[in-house]
């Protein structure tokens, strides 16, 4: 059990890191980690330290996302039917991104970030970011080119908009 | 190996360093004829590269404690231990009275004691006397709870029309018993009266009751069955209304 915290702490600063990609939120992000760690260390148990534990933890989080963003999207169009309210950004985050040049990434569909920041962030394999996603490798694929197509668009949008944005 | 002209596939796994040695150099050679294909994955390699660097960051976030894998076992080993102490309290309070010999023979072998729906009449204590336990479902109208219990027991008895009496369905409560999963709905009065209607199976052994009524202590349980439960109505003894429950439990059949 020993080994195992240690081995969470270690990978800890990367769970946090893939939950900032998919919530923007710092604050949510951290709730999800924590929601994750706790499903891990309940579950632990009856698994062995077999395959990859960053993987294993990935698709906890991320299954804990989606969950979690299906009944928030539920929430918002209750909200919007009653009120007319559309929040769909948090505007605080929104700044903590765009600011570490993030903005066109965070504009992308949670799917797209979660599959683009497995590959290519955290250099998982296809057939591991598969696993991690719950989708199959053909799936990946397809939503792999529409996601760096979406990304290359919006990061050309993001360099030719005028800079006044800055001084918002 | 792949074949050239490479499909698009290919050019990701180019780019996200996932094809063989080989296949690497064949690509590159192809692309260095193909400059128009060439522009794109360069395009698609320079995101990438700016997506690690932008992520690279915040691999140093300030830590927060309640994330530490020690605070989280310890709070996953409360929670477990809260669970596990709720559903002992259920199995030992429903489960003592109702059936006498259930420790002693195990939980198949389960013979129901001689007084019949005890179980209703210590839920009943614990639920709508002491308030030890939270309700489930707190209801607004009579149509809700009537939902809430249909999600539970199909094809139970309509829940009875206490109204004559100025009784209307108020919360509801799922329990553990050693017969199986049972449901309290509670009404009360505007007097602030309560009466609680119980549904339960018959358990393993299939006993069904014959109609009928006793008094235990302070309080008073109706029984009776039919194909699918058992039921029972408590409420407490020498209730003003008493007469009009027992009617309107006696129409509900």
């Amino acid at each position: 059990m020993t080994d195992l915290n240690d081995e969470l702490r270690e990978l800890l600063p990367r769970l946090r890191r893939f939950a900032l990609s998919l919530t923007r939120d710092s604050h949510n992000a951290d709730d999800l980690v924590q929601a994750t760690l706790e499903r891990a260390l309940s579950r632990w148990t009856g698994k062995r330290a077999e395959g990859d534990l960053r993987a294993w933890l990935f698709s906890i989080l991320y299954r804990r996302f989606i969950d979690g963003h299906r009944s928030a999207q539920r929430y918002a169009r209750m909200l919007q039917l009653f009120g007319g309210r559309d929040d769909p950004l948090p505007s605080a985050e929104r700044t903590v991104m765009a600011q570490a040049g993030l903005g066109a990434f965070e504009r992308l569909k949670p799917e797209q970030r979660a599959l683009l920041f497995a590959v290519t962030v955290e250099g998982l394999s296809y057939q591991q970011a598969a696993d991690v996603l719950g989708l199959p490798i053909g799936t990946v694929m397809s939503r792999l080119s529409r996601a760096r197509k979406a990304l290359h668009q919006l990061t050309e949008g993001e360099i030719t908009r005028p800079a006044v944005r800055i001084y918002k | 190996m792949i074949t050239l002209p490479p499909s698009e596939h290919d050019l990701h796994a180019y780019v996200d360093h996932q094809l063989g040695v080989t296949d690497r150099q064949r690509l590159e050679a192809w692309l260095a004829e193909h400059p128009e294909t060439r522009a794109i994955v360069t395009a698609w390699q320079r995101d990438a590269q700016q997506l690690r660097a932008a992520w690279s960051g915040n691999l140093h976030a300030a830590p927060n404690p309640a994330l530490d894998p020690m605070a989280v076992a310890r709070r996953v080993r409360g929670q477990r231990a809260r669970r596990m102490a709720q559903a002992a309290v259920l199995v030992v309070a429903v489960g003592a009275g109702a059936v006498g010999g259930w420790q002693a023979r195990g939980p198949v072998e389960v013979r129901v004691a001689a007084a019949p729906m005890t179980d209703a009449l210590q839920a009943y204590r614990m639920f709508a006397v002491q308030g030890i336990l939270p309700a489930d479902y707190t209801a607004v109208g009579g149509a809700g709870v009537q939902a809430w219990l249909d999600r539970y027991f199909s094809q139970a008895q309509r829940l009875p029309d206490l109204s004559a009496a100025g009784f209307e369905p108020r919360s509801a409560r799922l329990l553990n018993t050693d017969q199986g999963p049972a449901a309290m709905v509670v009404y009360e009065n505007a007097a602030g009266q309560r009466a609680s209607f119980y549904v339960r199976p018959p358990g393993p052994g299939y006993h069904m009751l014959p109609r009928g009524s006793r008094r235990d202590g302070e309080l008073q349980a109706d029984y009776w069955s039919d194909p699918s439960y058992n039921y029972a109505m408590v409420s407490a003894v020498g209730l003003p209304s008493r007469a009009v429950l027992e009617r309107a439990v006696g129409e509900g059949i």
